[in-house]
């Protein structure tokens, strides 16, 4: 039988991804060496490097047995996987944010349940967010710099990520309300933890033991 | 170029033809399955593809299903499974012969899924429910019937698939007592899978009932090691409600044991079933190489009740196509293409189908590279042509034509 297939992020979580499958005794050498594969495979383990909103496609239909995500991409997708661990690394904030000089129009907008427009990334959570509060909002899915959506007046405020608060800072966007904060989470395929639940159980446990001290 | 199909020429997203020889695997596969069901006494079953909006309660299984309206304005659902309209059935229409009622299906399902999740919108279910009876006899005798049903179909416990059981109640029951404020919160967190969930909910606990909120549903293992069990014992201790569960799973697995079922059987206390409606023995089976479950079921005593008539039940579905895509490969069955437009030929393909030869008729005069190619065509191993006292018979792909008699031709076409 093979080894356990795990899908890695690319992109900010890729190193800590790296650190905790380390930790957990796993080949991870072999992804260091050359960054352009996308299949790795090593003693005991290969490893398909993708998109970070990607990690749970591959896991939910069984492609990868375990893969690392941040509960951000989890609470978007609703994928059906078991979530077995909390990395504690890669945490970030989803916010809420607008334009320092719109802040006020957008609060009151809100408070009086006018449909405001917002630019998002993660359109699931930004919808349920605002059906959470009963108000109305019109959500614009965007691909990338959401940042900019509210400058050039496509939305008037974003739902978007933020770990540090630079890229808002930059863009004088101000912080309206923290939605939820996340942090990169194990995940594992429903059948490989069942199937192959000896070694899945023993990488989470491995992953307990030593990964504290690394993070 | 071709000229661009028009779209509403395709099949609906999720949906789609299926064309031989997957579709003849698929029946097929149907067939031997009815087959093990009736072997195990389960009368078959077929309900609506329609059922009234308010027969389906379940809140994930509203959501997907499609919907429609009646001519009076009610609204209307694509059966999204099979399990509640038995439900309705045997709480309508059976409640004047003794239970227990045993009811089996093959029947399509119809659910809205997300575009590009790789879901079908419509797929087949073919299950058994064992309505009105609490015996744990009942539930190990579905669990059974699923496993003959899968090792007929050619897949090997423990090595081609496994069957993961575990136990609704013990874990809820342990909350209950245990724990009561955060049960509601820990079961629906871990109805999500959501492990890490429960953890954080554990954290507000009093130490020692925080660690078997954690471990409990983390208790994975063979069933034929005790140890997965005498683990759950110690967490059981006085709570009355896990206990029994607890017992209940014991002879569960005594029936199991006894049928010589255990093996490729999976205990696992964190699975506490996709529906709210489970509440006691419940399973899922995982075949390797599938990340979806290609059957599951449970027990379901509270269901009934809605319909006005408290029966306690167990049951399960297997998803015909899931396991059809992971069957052991197989020879196509036996067939011949019998050439000619002549009355002659027509008496031929008859005589021959007398003696138990599949025969496809074919009532043209072809010659017979063309009949070559067209047998190909239908996955045809042969094809022949009348001849004075027998056929002219050739392989279909290639190999020099050969005068036998029908009772030769049989033999070679069905070896």
């Amino acid at each position: 039988m093979r080894g356990l297939r795990v899908a890695v992020p690319k992109g900010a979580i890729f190193e800590d991804a790296l650190a905790a499958l380390e930790a957990a005794g796993l080949p991870v050498g072999v992804l260091r060496e050359d960054g352009r594969k996308l299949l790795y495979r090593a003693e005991g383990a290969e490893f398909i490097v993708s998109r970070p909103s990607d990690v749970p496609v591959f896991v939910e239909h069984g492609a990868a047995d375990i893969g690392i995500v941040g509960k951000d991409v989890l609470d978007e997708q609703r994928p059906n996987v078991v979530e077995l661990r909390d990395l504690g690394t890669g945490a970030c904030q989803m916010v809420l944010a607008a334009p320092r000089n719109k802040v006020e129009e957008v609060q009151r907008a809100i408070s009086h349940a006018e449909v405001v427009r917002v630019g998002t990334k993660f359109p699931n959570v930004a919808r349920r967010y605002f059906e959470g509060m009963g108000r109305q909002a019109e959500v614009i899915e965007l691909h990338g710099s959401v940042e900019l959506a509210p400058l050039v007046g496509l939305a008037e405020c974003i739902v978007d990520l933020t770990a540090t608060g630079t890229t808002l800072r930059e863009n004088d966007l101000v912080v309206m309300d923290d939605i939820s904060s996340s942090t990169a989470r194990l995940i594992a395929n429903r059948g490989s933890y069942r199937l192959r639940h000896r070694e899945v159980a023993a990488l989470v446990e491995a992953m307990q033991r030593n990964g504290n001290r690394v993070g | 170029m071709r000229e661009k199909t028009p779209r509403k020429f395709s099949t609906t997203p999720g949906t789609r033809d299926v064309l031989p020889p997957e579709s003849t695997r698929l029946l097929d596969a149907q067939a031997r399955v009815l087959e093990r069901f009736r072997l195990h006494g389960f009368r078959e079953i077929v309900t609506p593809a329609l059922e009234y909006s308010e027969v389906i309660e379940e809140p994930k299984l509203r959501d997907s299903a499609f919907k429609l309206f009646d001519p009076d304005n009610q609204m209307l659902l694509l059966r999204p499974e099979v399990t509640t309209p038995v439900a309705r059935l045997v709480a309508q229409r059976l409640r004047n012969s003794p239970p227990p009622y045993k009811l089996s299906y093959s029947l399509p399902v119809y659910r809205r899924t997300g575009v590009g999740r790789g879901q079908s919108a419509e797929f087949r279910q073919a299950g058994v429910e064992a309505v009105g009876s609490a015996s744990p006899g009942e539930d190990a005798g579905t669990i059974a019937l699923l496993v003959d049903v899968l090792r007929t179909l050619g897949l090997r416990p423990g090595t081609d698939f496994a069957l993961v059981l575990g136990q609704a109640a013990f874990y809820r029951g342990y909350l209950n007592s245990a724990a009561p404020g955060a049960a509601s919160g820990v079961l629906a967190a871990l109805a999500d899978k959501d492990l890490v969930r429960v953890d954080e909910i554990s954290y507000t606990l009093q130490p020692e009932v925080a660690a078997s909120v954690r471990e409990i549903p983390r208790l994975v293992g063979p069933a034929a090691d005790g140890s997965v069990l005498e683990r759950a014992g110690r967490y059981a201790g006085e709570n009355e409600e896990a206990a029994a569960a607890l017992e209940n799973l014991h002879r569960i697995l005594e029936h199991l044991q006894a049928v010589g079922c255990l093996d490729g059987v999976m205990l696992d206390f964190g699975l506490i079933g996709r529906h709210d409606y489970y509440t006691g023995a419940v399973y899922e089976v995982y075949a390797s190489g599938l990340g979806f479950t290609v059957a599951n079921g449970g027990r379901y005593d509270n269901l009934l009740r809605r319909f006005g008539e408290p029966l306690p039940a167990t049951g399960f579905a297997i998803s015909l196509e899931r396991l059809v895509s992971v069957l052991p490969d197989e020879e196509p069955a036996p067939l011949v293409v019998l050439v000619g437009a002549s009355v002659e030929a027509t008496r031929t393909a008859a005589d021959l189908r007398g003696s138990g030869v599949p025969v496809l008729h074919l009532a043209e005069d072809l010659p017979p590279a063309q009949a070559a190619e067209y047998a190909r065509s239908v996955d045809a191993g042969w094809v022949c042509y009348p001849a004075p006292d027998g056929v002219k018979l050739a392989a279909a792909d290639g190999g020099e034509p050969e005068i036998v008699s029908l009772e030769e031709c049989a033999g070679r076409v069905l070896s």
